[in-house]
């Protein structure tokens, strides 16, 4: 069956739309029908269920649609739709971003752009000064306006990938769902794309949307040809506010400076920064202790200068090293460990099956879709960055399901525990699992973490089983090896 | 008709409100069931009410509010009267009042096992428990028998109802991980005050103390008369030793692949040694995981853990280690290990709560603590992670759930584990207001295995701070040692701490 649902969305009544917004947008503003596929790790053989949503999006310049990610995310079929125009158009992604839940969709029918004009992006709106939204809301075919003013300018989570922090615009508008990627247009200019809001139960009046910071990094990095991502220092840092603390690192009360609490090992700053290093300057803008660095006019986390930047982009920091001042260069990548907690998206879920034991790589959306009881799995997914658990497991692999059969009569007791090796190898990623099953051997005897009883497989019962555990459980494919990206 | 849940339920550690519920409801009238019980048993009991106060883990210098816990005692030979120790469990004041009389005096605890739930009282007034009967024990009670259980009415007559046992298993007693001989019973039993425990007999002899009630399914589960018996025995010895815990994780070998795998007979019996408790008997006695338990004190196990009791047929042999065999007893573990079978000699013994990294209870004991420039350090506990409630182990910091659950894997080394717990805030805290639940690995460059190594590292702070290290985020931070010490006082005296340091 397909369910209808519609994307996050900006809707009020329209009130007074500023005269200057209101004949070019219509020009721009497009509205897209995703049918989409979205995955269930449960089943993770199965292709989905069929879904059909609808939100709003942008002509920009090169003949291009701005949207959010999350419109098009997963998307099967992309359908584009014009103001004052009756046909349909069908729309490919050509880039996505998740982190920043922005994509950029193509429309191969060059008819389609004949009367569109790209809109023009502005800066970085005032705290109070207001903003328009277009979008389709609650999926209705006819462009809708709202009216607001924003609110407050801050870092905010994304949902869309649960992990990552950008800037955000909040703006009062209230948000329903159903015109995500629409414009934000102040003085007839793009600032933002509408992306979330609150339902009421948790807050009122509260939109967001994306800046341009946000947008114009996305738009630059896709200019390479391909989405490289947001490039990350992967520290964690404490404010110096206690005044006694500062004086044991040999401060001064002048109220700069943030201390390193932990530097990832596989990150950006691995083998630059040091635990206990002070941050005094990034690009040579002083850190106020509480983290603050001020750009363009506002206080914003000091994270926000490396935001700006690109992978391989360089960037410099300020420290203070055992009361000693030192200037460290630091070049910047993406961080990986953190995925392990992010939403996947454009994938399918990756698995192997192998005498009715279902192996799943542990992430998020498998924590959501089992919400497994075991400690052990839960506390390898909460601290797997804390307590750099990606350096033994750069995959954490979980016997996530027995698919019931007599050869596995016995393996049951061992769902949701943490694969550690089979035959003796180590199991590091999923295709470690793939190979050591592929391996010739008379039986498989793997080994869960913090068990020292193995389950045993004997491999001509396996063999005699695989068939019949197919056909039983509807599974048309073994494995899904997909790319590992941790 | 009332459906009361007046007894307390398996995670209730001491629930001030049932207590009050107990006194608050009168009593039902006596169905068809209730019969009068025999002159011999009716001087064989006595009421026992004792005001009982816990700590406050959240804040350890402080205690709960104190509530009252009111149940049936039976009288034993030795002027002394047997109960669940969950009734006195961190008692101020313990009260006997004889119930056809209403007499009463103060009483205090002999010996008292939180993981049996089992306490024994004896009268301050040493001539008190002299005009009653004093009941022998029944450890030979077996499943279809009809026991008593004994209640009081409000003027002090016995009411016994019967029931009846429908089976006898090792089950879980009140504390997790705390398994022994559990009878089940069928028995319609009304609300009556006083009820929070019970006993119950058979032909004028203790064979079971209630448990817990479930009035939906009129099910008794109570402590069993061999586990009683054990206790009573043991309770003679000048220092009370406990059950012995063998300390092995075992689990089923019914597969008949894995049987193949290691190579052990189909005829056998056998379980799989998955984890072998630190320090225990069993560590002791060089058992390893991956042994395959065949028998233990001569008697063969089977596939599930079974062996075969005299009285009770098939049993887990967790009756045998904890129960049939005593603590200082040397028995006989015969393991399967590299396809050969090998007799292992163990002496049995039990970990006393303190002896684990991760207290399992901190029942009639205060939690340690120390307060330093308002931050407040704890030994990580159960007791501390049951503050959160009966779904504590979802709710507690996972970190420390994490690692009271698996502290024999994670902590090869006797030691506590020394938190943060929170931050009182003062002005020396400034910027610290936040952290809480920090593992503390370092202070002042000093390793913290309790709170005692800390007491002794703050006395040298590092030129003149004190520096704190934890195992996470934000990894160090640090305190004016000089103005720590000066500013205490006020600390203490701002937010009435009655001492800034239980050691």
């Amino acid at each position: 069956m397909i369910r209808c649902t519609v994307f996050f969305a900006l809707a009020i009544a329209a009130s007074a739309v500023a005269e200057t917004s209101k004949p070019d947008i219509h020009k721009s503003l497009v509205r897209i029908t995703t049918t989409s596929q979205d995955p269930d790790y449960r089943v993770p053989w199965n292709p989905g269920n069929i879904t059909v949503g609808i939100g709003a999006g942008f002509v920009i310049d090169g003949n291009r649609i701005l949207t959010n990610a999350h419109v098009v995310s997963n998307g099967r079929l992309i359908v584009v739709e014009k103001e004052n125009d009756p046909k349909e158009y069908i729309g490919k992604v050509e880039f996505i971003g998740s982190d920043c839940d922005l994509a950029v969709v193509k429309v191969q029918d060059s008819n389609f752009y004949k009367g569109t004009a790209p809109v023009h992006f502005g800066g970085l709106p005032t705290v109070q000064s207001l903003v328009d939204v277009f979008g389709y809301p609650i999926g209705g075919s006819r462009l809708s306006v709202t009216h607001g003013i924003v609110s407050r300018v801050d870092f905010q989570n994304y949902t869309y990938s649960g992990v990552d922090q950008h800037l955000a615009v909040q703006i009062d508008a209230a948000i329903n769902p159903g015109n995500s990627g629409g414009p934000v247009l102040q003085d007839g200019k793009v600032v933002g794309v509408a992306f979330q809001g609150y339902t009421g139960d948790v807050a009122q009046n509260t939109g967001y949307m994306i800046p341009t910071p946000v947008i114009q990094r996305f738009l630059k990095d896709i200019s390479t040809g391909r989405y490289n991502r947001y490039v990350d220092l992967s520290i964690s840092y404490f404010k110096l506010l206690n005044t006694a603390e500062r004086h044991a690192l040999g401060l001064p009360d002048d109220n700069i400076g943030v201390v390193v609490s932990s530097v990832e090992k596989d990150g950006s700053c691995a083998g630059k920064l040091q635990e206990g290093d002070v941050m005094l300057s990034i690009d040579n803008h002083p850190i106020a202790s509480d983290g603050n660095v001020r750009l363009d006019g506002d206080n914003l986390d000091l994270a926000e200068v490396v935001e700006r930047k690109f992978k391989g982009d360089k960037v410099k920091i300020g420290i203070l090293r055992n009361q000693q001042p030192l200037t460290v260069e630091v070049e910047l990548q993406p961080n990986n460990s953190y995925l392990l907690q992010a939403n996947l998206h454009e994938e399918n879920p990756r698995f192997v099956l192998f005498g009715g034991l279902v192996f799943q790589p542990l992430s998020r959306n498998f924590m959501e879709a089992y919400q497994p009881d075991e400690l052990r799995v839960r506390y390898y997914y909460d601290f797997y960055i804390t307590d750099e658990l990606y350096e033994q497991h750069p995959e954490v692999i979980v016997l996530s399901n027995v698919l019931a059969d007599p050869v596995n009569a016995y393996v049951s007791d061992f769902r949701f525990q943490i694969v550690d090796e089979i035959n003796g190898q180590k199991i590091k990623h999923l295709s470690d699992v793939a190979h050591a099953f592929a391996a010739s051997a008379d039986q498989y005897v793997i080994k869960f973490l913090g068990s020292s009883r193995p389950a045993v497989l004997e491999k001509h019962a396996v063999e005699a089983a695989q068939q019949r555990i197919k056909r039983n459980y509807n599974v048309s494919i073994e494995q899904n090896l997909g790319q590992e990206r941790l | 008709m009332k459906s009361l849940l007046f007894f307390p339920l398996v995670f209730a550690l001491g629930c001030s409100t049932l207590a009050v519920a107990e006194d608050a409801v009168p009593p039902a009238a006596a169905t068809p069931k209730d019969k009068p019980v025999p002159e011999l048993q009716k001087g064989s009991v006595v009421r026992v009410n004792s005001t009982n106060q816990q700590y406050d883990f959240f804040r350890p210098w402080n205690k709960k509010a104190p509530f009252n816990r009111r149940g049936i005692g039976a009288v034993i030979d030795g002027n002394e009267v047997v109960v669940a120790a969950e009734l006195v469990a961190n008692s101020n004041f313990i009260e006997l009042e004889k119930p056809e009389s209403g007499e009463r005096t103060s009483a205090q605890v002999v010996a008292i096992d939180h993981e049996t739930n089992l306490a024994l009282l004896r009268p301050n007034e040493e001539r008190f428990l002299q005009t009653l009967q004093p009941l022998g024990t029944n450890s030979t009670v077996k499943v279809g028998d009809q026991l008593s259980v004994i209640q009081l009415e409000a003027n002090g007559t016995p009411v016994s109802t019967q029931a009846l046992v429908t089976s006898a298993e090792v089950g879980r007693y009140v504390l997790e991980d705390c398994s022994y001989l559990l009878f089940k019973m069928s028995c319609p039993l009304q609300y009556r005050e006083n009820s929070f425990t019970l006993p119950i007999v058979k032909d004028h002899q203790l064979a079971a103390i209630l448990l817990r009630y479930d009035p939906r399914s009129q099910t008794v589960e109570a402590i069993s008369g061999p586990v009683i018996q054990h206790f009573l025995r043991e309770a003679k010895n000048t220092a009370y030793r406990g059950f012995p815990r063998i300390g092995v994780q075992f689990s089923s070998m019914r597969d008949a692949v894995l049987r193949r795998y290691v190579k052990l007979p189909d005829a056998a019996g056998g379980v799989f040694v998955d984890a072998v408790q630190r320090n225990s008997p069993a560590a002791k006695a060089g058992i390893l995981p991956g042994d395959i338990l065949l028998a233990i004190d001569g008697k063969a196990i089977d596939p599930d853990g079974n062996y075969i009791h005299p009285i009770f047929g098939k049993l887990s042999v967790t009756h045998l280690t904890t129960t049939e065999l005593y603590c200082g007893q040397r028995t006989n573990v015969t393991v399967f290990r590299n396809g050969e079978q090998k007799d292992i000699p163990v002496e049995l013994f039990r970990q006393p709560p303190e002896s684990y990294i991760v207290d399992p209870y901190v029942i009639d004991r205060a939690p340690r603590y120390l307060v330093l420039g308002g931050l407040v350090f704890q030994e990580l506990s159960r007791q501390y992670l049951r503050e959160w409630g009966t779904n504590w182990a979802k709710e507690a910091p996972q970190r420390f759930v994490y690692y009271d659950r698996f502290q024999s894997e994670l902590f090869p080394e006797p030691r506590k584990i020394v938190f943060l717990s929170q931050v009182i805030p003062t002005a020396d805290t400034v910027g610290y207001e936040q952290l809480n639940y920090l593992i503390v690995n370092r202070v002042n460059g000093r390793e913290i295995r309790n709170l005692d190594d800390l007491a002794q590292a703050i006395r040298t702070p590092q030129n003149g701070f004190q520096k704190i290290e934890f195992n996470e985020d934000p990894r160090a931070i640090y305190l004016d040692a000089g103005q720590a010490e000066s500013t205490a006082k006020q600390l203490q005296a701002l937010y009435a701490l009655p001492a800034l340091q239980r050691l």
